[in-house]
């Protein structure tokens, strides 16, 4: 379409434009839910089980509801909704009779004051009877091991059809053990002929254990109702309508009954998905007809936030001498807590998918324990699945003497060659990004740089490939355009991520405005079009082109509007420095300020510009990530530092090139946390040992080197620009470069993450002893 | 937080008289940073809360024929006081790796002694320095050696009326003063996180040596047992000795049979105990390297 040419370079899409709110974060400005406090606000606090499995036998709450202060204070048998719901966390709001994880509410209460409400606490008692415990999951998958579910086990898709992540090739179905919810089975060839033929076999097990999100801000929500019953609720949530819908549910409320307000969100990586605490505020406000408020500790979250699952793979590789690729054989064990939700099916693909295995076998079980629920976290089960993979390809190539890089290479999928579930890979950037990091300074000099260790320490060099393949969600958007020739763009998308500056950059490249003149609104549930979640690695790849054709037909209006005013063919008009104009008659032209204004005027004929677009998708946009790490190694405590970080990646387009190196450093991080200090650690009985930031340990920034980032552009068919997502990669290939590199400063291969200098320390005196 | 009462004594004596009135239901608060997210978290629930802050007498690092810290001096204080960085070096360490910055800010080292966790790097320095603590009651002050201090885990030789005014240890000799005498401290402790952590196993040591034999060896170690303890084998293994790599080797050995430590979330007991042996190590090393600068 000719009015799509550009006339001029617009300040838009490539530049890198620093996020508009990020003076008002760092100095405090921002208002949060926890800031928010309407006249009569009340506090809530939950109850919480020590127990991760018992029966409640007796409640009383009596002395808590004398408690001058106290408002309400409310268990299960005060909400006769939440009976007869499916077991699901979501439903799960307060206790029935029976607690299945430690942490898991039995009652709540809303108070004057936070202090109060903490005081009615201690004033509850609950009698319970302690029931033996699921805590480990290969124990839990054992005859006799204590079922968690009540009757049989549900599988929950939810979160695998909200990352939209794999489509499975169901296989047969084996009998489901104990606590097993779900399964999940892909194979290709003869496993058995292939390890019988093969040179070398390794089998390894890679244990992940839960992590937590680690977000700055923990979960809030303000709630409030008005006297004809509708609910507004004030939400840190990664997604407004999906939030609206969960509380809907649970409440047996109707949809538009539901305002949600997306409040600035701290943080979220997939943990701000799914309602936590957003139905019991809301049934607070409800019962004490006032505004109630409920934010959670950090201890709250660590001990029943929504982790990502434990993740325990084991492989078994057969290979020829010379490389060749014979067979793969793995058994994934996700721990999913107490009740049902991994994406299963994403690590299946992703062990039998990104090498070309001409024979695999890959099984998968998703097991109940008593432990909190998991949810997703950046990239769900992708990190834990290519520190199997990535691990075993590099310990694969040691053992061959093949240079490491050289063997991805040679084995790794291309696009169109066939995933584990025989679908075909879509275009996807995979081979690009293992060429440049193997092409670069920090991998290439590593034999000569490890000649510099010091006395007494070790160096070595790991570097690891690992992707995402892509999210999809239909989504809505709409673009006006202003009196004053500016435009605004509403979308019900939260910003978590900077995604609100790059939906502005392609706004104002597809219009053909800098982008000073955009501005992006993210409206609430009642008055946004609809939007899909900010998860997934998908916002900027399906919002971006729901702003993208928006502004397309904002501009195309635009466009028609000043042909009927100049008596030109629209074909014959651009659109320079705000004004259009009719190419090769200098001074016949109409800005955009008047065809705004027009659209606004009283009596005016001219039709505003409103355009909106709400498209589906079907084509996810694979994203690949490679890390290389250099660390210093010393033996004797096994602490290791890091001395450089490289991520390689490739983003199909930098919409906003600052924007994507801070999600590729922020993804580093995170996964350089789940390599070597992350885990939540539970006793015996299910209670969590490490509930506070001190011992849940997120690296500091003394803990980490410069973190250099390598942008790669192999641009997605479906994509705004060309884009990918960007948010997955950089979080999924660092535990496995790290082992990577541990392995090569020692000869040890490490499975167990976090790789911890305990870990490393023992495994090094016990060789040393061996 | 539950609600809690707040007094504002403005000397040790007004300080006593509160502690007394309010007794087991009373808690002494000087930088906060143990005991508030104990109270955020519930785990204790003063009645009554005392703050320190306002006490003159608590304050302040005095330098004369020993050291005297007062029990709110601060551990960035410490850590940047020019005479403890040149001859109480393993106490300067110990404070230097306490938290962040702001935490150390914060951060008091009679809280620190006083919280009594078996992990606090304040407290296996001053032990191998011989600092005493100041305590001051209902019936006056007394003294009480920092090695006979602890008595459990968070448990003190403190009555519930008393409270910590101030440590006080001798100078350890250098020369030229004391002639041939020289001696050296160093406090190193591991932690998986390089800020912010709270240590696996803390080790301190502090050698006087003349003539190139050893003639004083105080080695205190934090996180192996219920308080902070002396490695008294190894230190009495050292004594009279040449520190050659062989015998400091051997008294790391010994120190490891000083060591109880149990397996935690932290770190199991076979690391700690792996930790104390190479740490004692490192930190007799570095204090003999220190006593020979
Ligand atoms: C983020 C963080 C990191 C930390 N890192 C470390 C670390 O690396 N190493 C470490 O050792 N500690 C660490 N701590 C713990 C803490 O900071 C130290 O123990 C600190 O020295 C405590 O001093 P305070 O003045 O804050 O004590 P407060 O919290 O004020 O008091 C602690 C306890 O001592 C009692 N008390 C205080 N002063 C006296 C007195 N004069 N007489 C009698 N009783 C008294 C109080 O009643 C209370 O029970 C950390 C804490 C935090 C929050």
């Amino acid at each position: 379409m000719s009015v799509m040419k550009t006339t001029r370079d617009v300040k838009g899409v490539g530049l890198s434009i620093p996020r508009p709110d990020g003076p008002d974060k760092v100095t405090g400005k921002v208002q949060y839910v926890a800031d928010i406090t309407p006249r009569g606000l009340l506090h809530a606090k939950l109850l919480r089980s020590p127990h991760a499995h018992a029966k409640i036998v007796r409640i009383d709450v009596s002395k808590a509801r004398a408690l001058p202060g106290v408002r309400a204070v409310l268990t299960a048998a005060d909400i006769p909704e939440l009976k007869g719901k499916p077991a699901s966390r979501a439903h799960a709001v307060l206790a029935i009779d029976r607690v299945v994880f430690a942490g898991q509410p039995v009652a709540a209460v809303a108070a004057d004051e936070v202090a109060i409400a903490e005081e009615a606490l201690d004033l509850i008692d609950v009698q319970y009877e302690v029931l033996p415990a699921s805590v480990d999951p290969l124990q839990a998958m054992k005859p006799g091991a204590p079922p968690v579910a009540e009757l049989g086990t549900e599988a929950d898709l939810s979160e695998a059809m909200a990352h939209s992540a794999v489509a499975m090739a169901k296989g047969e179905t084996p009998t489901k053990a104990v606590n097993v919810s779900q399964t999940a089975h892909v194979k290709r060839g003869d496993v058995a002929k292939g390890f019988a033929e093969s040179d070398v076999v390794l089998e390894h097990t890679y244990r992940v254990p839960m992590v937590h999100q680690g977000y700055i801000e923990p979960h809030a929500v303000l709630a409030e109702w008005d006297r004809s019953g509708n609910l507004t609720l004030w939400a840190s949530t990664q997604g407004s309508f999906n939030t609206r819908s969960e509380v809907a549910d649970v409440l047996g409320l109707e949809e538009n009954r539901i305002k949600v307000i997306p409040v600035e969100c701290g943080g979220g990586f997939g943990g701000k998905i799914r309602a936590l605490c957003e139905p019991i505020t809301a049934i607070l406000a409800r019962v004490t007809a006032r505004p109630v408020r409920y934010v959670m500790t950090r201890r709250e979250e660590l001990e029943a936030g929504m982790p990502a699952p434990q993740v325990i793979i084991r492989l078994k590789t057969g290979v020829k001498k010379d490389g060749t690729l014979m067979a793969l054989e793995g058994e994934t064990v996700l721990e999913s807590g107490a009740f049902s939700g991994t994406v299963l099916a994403v690590s299946a693909v992703f062990l039998g998918s990104l090498y070309k295995w001409p024979a695999f076998d890959i099984k998968g079980s998703e097991v109940l324990t008593h432990k909190p629920s998991v949810a997703a976290y950046r990239a769900p089960v992708a990190p834990q699945s290519i520190f199997a993979i990535d691990s075993q390809m590099d310990a694969l190539a040691r053992a061959l003497n093949i240079d490491p890089v050289a063997f991805r290479a040679r084995h790794l999928s291309k696009p169109g060659d066939p995933m584990a579930n025989n679908q075909p890979w879509a275009s996807m950037g995979a081979p690009e990004v293992l060429q440049k990091a193997g092409a670069h300074r920090v991998w290439k000099e590593r034999e000569a740089w490890k000649k510099g260790a010091k006395p007494g320490t070790l160096r070595g060099v790991g570097l690891s490939l690992g992707g995402w393949l892509g999210g999809l969600q239909p989504t809505g958007a709409s673009v006006k355009l202003n009196p004053d020739g500016t435009l605004s763009v509403l979308t019900g998308q939260v910003d978590i991520a900077g995604t609100n500056i790059a939906l502005a950059q392609i706004a104002a490249t597809a219009y053909g405005v800098d982008i000073d003149k955009v501005k992006i609104t993210t409206g609430d549930t009642d008055v946004a079009p609809v939007t899909g979640l900010s998860a997934g690695s998908k916002t900027v790849y399906t919002v971006g082109v729901a702003v993208l054709q928006a502004a397309q037909a904002a501009r195309k209006q635009t466009f028609e509007i000043a042909a009927a005013e100049l008596e030109a063919a629209v074909d014959d008009l651009e659109l320079v420095d705000g004004k259009i104009v009719v190419r090769g008659v200098p001074g016949k032209g109409v800005t955009l300020q008047s065809i705004g204004k027009k659209g606004n005027l009283y009596m005016s004929k001219v039709e505003p510009v409103i355009a909106s677009s709400h498209p589906a998708f079907s084509q996810q946009a694979p994203a690949f990530a490679s890390q290389i790490a250099r660390i210093e190694l010393d033996p004797d405590t096994g602490e290791v530092t890091l001395k450089d970080f490289v991520i390689v990646q490739d983003v199909g387009k930098a919409i906003n090139p600052l924007a994507v190196e801070g999600q590729m450093q922020g993804g580093a991080v995170q996964s350089l946390g789940m390599a070597l200090t992350e885990g939540l650690v539970y006793d015996d009985q299910g209670r969590l040992t490490n509930p506070s930031l001190l011992d849940y340990r997120k690296l500091t920034a003394a803990d980490l080197p410069n973190l250099e980032t390598v942008i790669v552009e192999v641009p997605s068919p479906a994509g705004p620009f060309g884009a990918r997502g960007v948010g997955e990669p950089p979080i999924i290939p660092a535990p496995a470069a790290i082992a990577n590199a541990i392995a090569d400063a020692t000869g040890v291969r490490l499975t167990e993450a976090p790789l911890t200098p305990e870990r490393i320390a023992l495994a090094l005196a016990r060789r040393g002893a061996g | 937080m539950r609600r809690f009462e707040m007094i504002l004594p403005s000397s040790v004596d007004e300080c006593v008289k509160a502690l007394a009135t309010h007794g087991a239901g009373a808690k002494t608060v000087a930088g906060g940073t143990d005991l508030l997210p104990q109270m955020k978290n519930g785990l204790v629930k003063p009645a009554v809360v005392v703050d320190l802050g306002g006490i003159a007498a608590l304050k302040g690092v005095t330098n004369g024929a020993g050291l005297r810290v007062g029990a709110c001096a601060t551990a960035r204080e410490l850590e940047l006081h020019p005479e403890v960085r040149k001859r109480y070096t393993a106490l300067a360490d110990g404070a230097a790796l306490v938290g962040s910055v702001q935490v150390r800010n914060l951060a008091t080292v009679g809280g620190n002694l006083c919280n009594a966790a078996p992990s606090a790097d304040m407290a296996p320095p001053l032990m191998a320095l011989e600092a005493e603590a100041v305590i001051a009651g209902p019936k006056g002050e007394r003294r009480v050696p920092l090695s006979a201090f602890f008595t459990g885990v968070r448990q003190t030789v403190l009555g519930a009326d008393e409270l910590l005014v101030a440590l006080v240890m001798p100078a350890p000799p250098v020369p030229p003063e004391a002639g041939l005498y020289v001696s050296g401290g160093s406090y190193i402790r591991h932690t998986p996180r390089r800020e912010l952590d709270i240590a696996v196993v803390g080790v301190a040591s502090q050698v006087t040596v003349q003539n190139g034999r050893c003639v004083k060896a105080r080695i205190a170690l934090a996180s192996v047992a219920p308080t902070p303890v002396h490695a008294t084998a190894a230190e009495r293994a050292l004594e009279g000795q040449p520190l050659t790599p062989e015998r400091i080797e051997q008294a790391a050995g010994l120190a490891v049979e000083a060591a109880k430590p149990i397996s935690d979330q932290r770190g199991s007991a076979d690391f700690r105990r792996h930790l104390v042996r190479v740490l004692t190590r490192r930190t007799l090393t570095a204090a003999l390297a220190r006593a020979r600068a």
